[in-house]
């Protein structure tokens, strides 16, 4: 458990003596993470966004149970993580059909090719990866969480959140180079 | 090209991410500089790398707030059955109940009652002076109980998976 002052122990005080629309202004201020690592699960925006709004209303409904040690927004983040795991299970089948959709290569003048279109090709390559991994190297890369935090969000243990993220950056190298070589090979 | 072994990519990863103290660095340095195989993989890794720095947050939509705020009274329905299980479940209490019925009704627990006589037990005759009841069960007595059980938690089931949310749809459609 990470232990750390929280700015808005006292925000959360007031929400749960009953001044709900507070609760406004925490949204705010998290709803972008939030909506982030629901999207990295889930692959989706109007499913994210869902699971991320669910995720907010489970939130508030447990306030009364969050741990004042513990930060927020890693508390925050675990309950949206585990919400868009839930809703990963729920509509597996749909999921499933776009994960395994047949990659279409693309005939590019330029094997070169130019950064966005490796970026489309890592964005194929980060789709394989499972839900905690990609969830996990998107956090590490935000810059934002310590690997403590991160392997708390994704419920990982702490001491194998660095091997994880070190071996799905592996995997993406890996798969990169396999699209890169099918996509040279077309030419 | 040869596969990189997983040591040289840990190390490789750490190179980029700055975590090597300055012996490991001289060492990576030297072999990125001498083997081939290295500075393929680094080349690799560094793409890796600088695409996933430009990883951005990711804006939901301008009434995401609004949304929750909204919906903060209605708290997520608990999970219960789902449909197909509740239904199984259902069909599985039936079947022991329509067995169960059809024995009961052909006679086979007619005959099947016995009693336990509490005095023959070897630790209430040391520590008990007065005579102890005896109780008599009747088979068919306790498989009718078993019956009604079963009748009630297929009535919860139904309850549950079928006619609850069935009436939720109603009433949320109406509105």
């Amino acid at each position: 458990m990470v232990m750390t002052k929280d700015p808005e122990h006292s925000l959360i005080e007031r929400i749960l003596a009953g001044e709900q629309h507070l609760y406004a202004e925490m949204v705010d201020k998290y709803k972008s993470y939030a909506y982030t690592v629901a999207q990295k699960i889930l692959q989706n925006r109007p499913d994210a966004e869902e699971a991320a709004q669910d995720a907010f209303v489970k939130a508030f409904h447990h306030l009364g149970d969050f741990n004042r040690q513990a930060k927020f927004s890693t508390w925050l983040y675990r309950i949206v993580f585990n919400t868009a795991i839930s809703y990963k299970r729920k509509y597996r089948h749909k999921f499933q059909s776009i994960e395994s959709t047949i990659v279409e290569y693309r005939e590019e003048a330029n094997w070169m090719l130019e950064k966005k279109d490796k970026k489309k090709y890592l964005d194929l390559a980060m789709a394989k990866l499972n839900a905690a991994d990609r969830t996990a190297l998107s956090l590490f890369y935000l810059e934002e969480f310590s690997l403590e935090e991160i392997a708390e969000i994704t419920g990982m243990q702490a001491n194998t959140a660095k091997v994880r993220i070190h071996r799905a950056r592996q995997r993406l190298a890996d798969e990169l180079k396999n699209l890169l070589n099918k996509e040279a090979l077309t030419l | 090209m040869r596969k990189v072994p997983q040591s040289v990519d840990d190390i490789l990863l750490d190179y980029l991410d700055g975590n090597l103290d300055r012996t490991e660095l001289e060492r990576a340095e030297y072999q990125i500089r001498n083997n081939p195989d290295w500075q393929s993989r680094l080349e690799e890794l560094r793409l890796i790398n600088s695409l996933l720095r430009e990883t951005k947050i990711e804006q939901p939509s301008k009434n995401f707030t609004d949304g929750v705020m909204t919906h903060l009274h209605q708290y997520p329905a608990q999970k219960g059955f789902s449909i197909k299980s509740g239904i199984l479940l259902l069909v599985v209490v039936l079947m022991a109940i329509g067995i169960a019925t059809v024995l009961v009704s052909t006679g086979a627990f007619d005959n099947t009652s016995t009693s336990i006589d509490l005095n023959q037990i070897e630790v209430s005759k040391k520590f008990i002076k007065t005579p102890l009841p005896s109780f008599s069960f009747n088979g068919k007595l306790i498989v009718n109980i078993i019956i009604i059980l079963n009748l009630a938690l297929a009535w919860i089931v139904l309850d549950r998976t079928i006619l609850k949310p069935f009436f939720q749809r109603r009433m949320q459609s109406g509105h």
